[in-house]
């Protein structure tokens, strides 16, 4: 006794009279997603809890950094561009300048740490998204471990950085 | 849904056999009904692929997110060259990618937060002049100033 695999034949275009019944997509995922917020705005629906009643994970908070450190280092570039459009002097002068007011080491560090942290973090990490963008390292205790790795590393490269020079 | 019973088998070899072959007999008839039943709704969810619906789809999100990686990947290149060649060709060239990898990236945080058609296009719209912005102000530093790379450098050195 036979019986067809219809499941495959499902995918195959050519046999037409499979598909009588379906549907084709007339909507992109974006018209998708206005259409349910200008709904559930219209209706003015209070959204439900989320980020206050869910546990925090590992992954996500590592997520939501990588988001953090991404809007801060884009935040800080143009805050750069937009003074060397603006501010009259040269580079080296403002460097002196921020160097004459004695910051002490120790402040020196701390502000190096904080340009070098969000840059390897925000590096680091987004190699680990290549990754999955390749379709690897998906699995649940993967996801952890890289991403101990990527805290691991970005904390040892910022130190690095400092004590370089 | 019941088994198909040959006088043969009950014949032949006794009662026993029988009881097995029937249960054989009567899963894989279930299963293709319930395959058929499955069939059924399956089609109807069944989603045309872009092939299907004669030009209606657009590869233009696929395309951004495609070029979204290249961007990436190509930003993490120009962190060793910025260190072992540096001059005017990585200054301009990390001018670019910066901004546009910092535009895109922004681009998305905006998608995921802003909603309502007015909203969308005036954040969009400020983004835009943003980065407009600060790539004017990169390359201007690149021509007017010591240019990104000598600057990571003697920030550094201090």
């Amino acid at each position: 006794m036979t019986f067809t695999r219809q499941g495959t034949c499902l995918f195959r275009p050519q046999f037409g009279i499979l598909y009588r019944h379906a549907v084709p997509m007339g909507t992109t995922a974006n018209e998708e997603m206005n259409r349910f917020w200008a709904k559930n705005n219209k209706l003015n629906r209070p959204m439900s809890p989320h980020l206050t009643i869910y546990k925090w994970s590992m992954p996500m908070m590592m997520s939501i950094t990588h988001r953090g450190t991404g809007v801060g280092l884009s935040g800080g570039i143009s805050a750069f561009a937009l003074l060397a459009l603006v501010l009259p002097g040269n580079y080296p002068y403002y460097l002196d300048l921020i160097h004459s007011l004695s910051v002490g080491p120790a402040l020196l560090g701390l502000a190096k740490f904080g340009i070098a942290f969000p840059l390897s973090y925000h590096t680091l990490n987004g190699i680990r998204h290549l990754f999955w963008d390749s379709g690897k390292g998906f699995k649940i205790p993967e996801v952890y471990r890289s991403g101990y790795v990527v805290i691991a590393l970005s904390i040892l490269t910022s130190i690095a950085a400092i004590s370089y020079m | 849904m019941a088994a198909i019973v040959r006088i043969s088998s009950v014949c032949n070899r006794g009662v026993k056999p029988l009881f097995y072959r029937s249960s054989l007999l009567s899963r894989p008839l279930v299963a293709q009904q319930k395959d058929q039943e499955r069939s059924y709704p399956l089609t109807a969810r069944i989603h045309g692929s872009t092939s299907l619906y004669a030009g209606s789809g657009s590869k233009a999100a696929s395309l951004h997110w495609t070029g979204e990686r290249v961007v990436s990947v190509l930003l993490l290149a120009m962190g060793p060259a910025a260190y072992y060649f540096p001059g005017p060709a990585v200054d301009y060239s990390l001018a670019a990618a910066l901004t546009l990898h910092g535009h895109w990236g922004i681009g998305q945080v905006l998608t995921d937060y802003v909603h309502g058609e007015p909203k969308i296009k005036m954040a969009n719209a400020g983004l835009f002049l943003l980065s407009t912005v600060t790539f004017a102000g990169l390359c201007y530093f690149n021509y007017n100033d010591v240019g990104i790379c000598k600057a990571v450098a003697l920030l550094w050195s201090k």
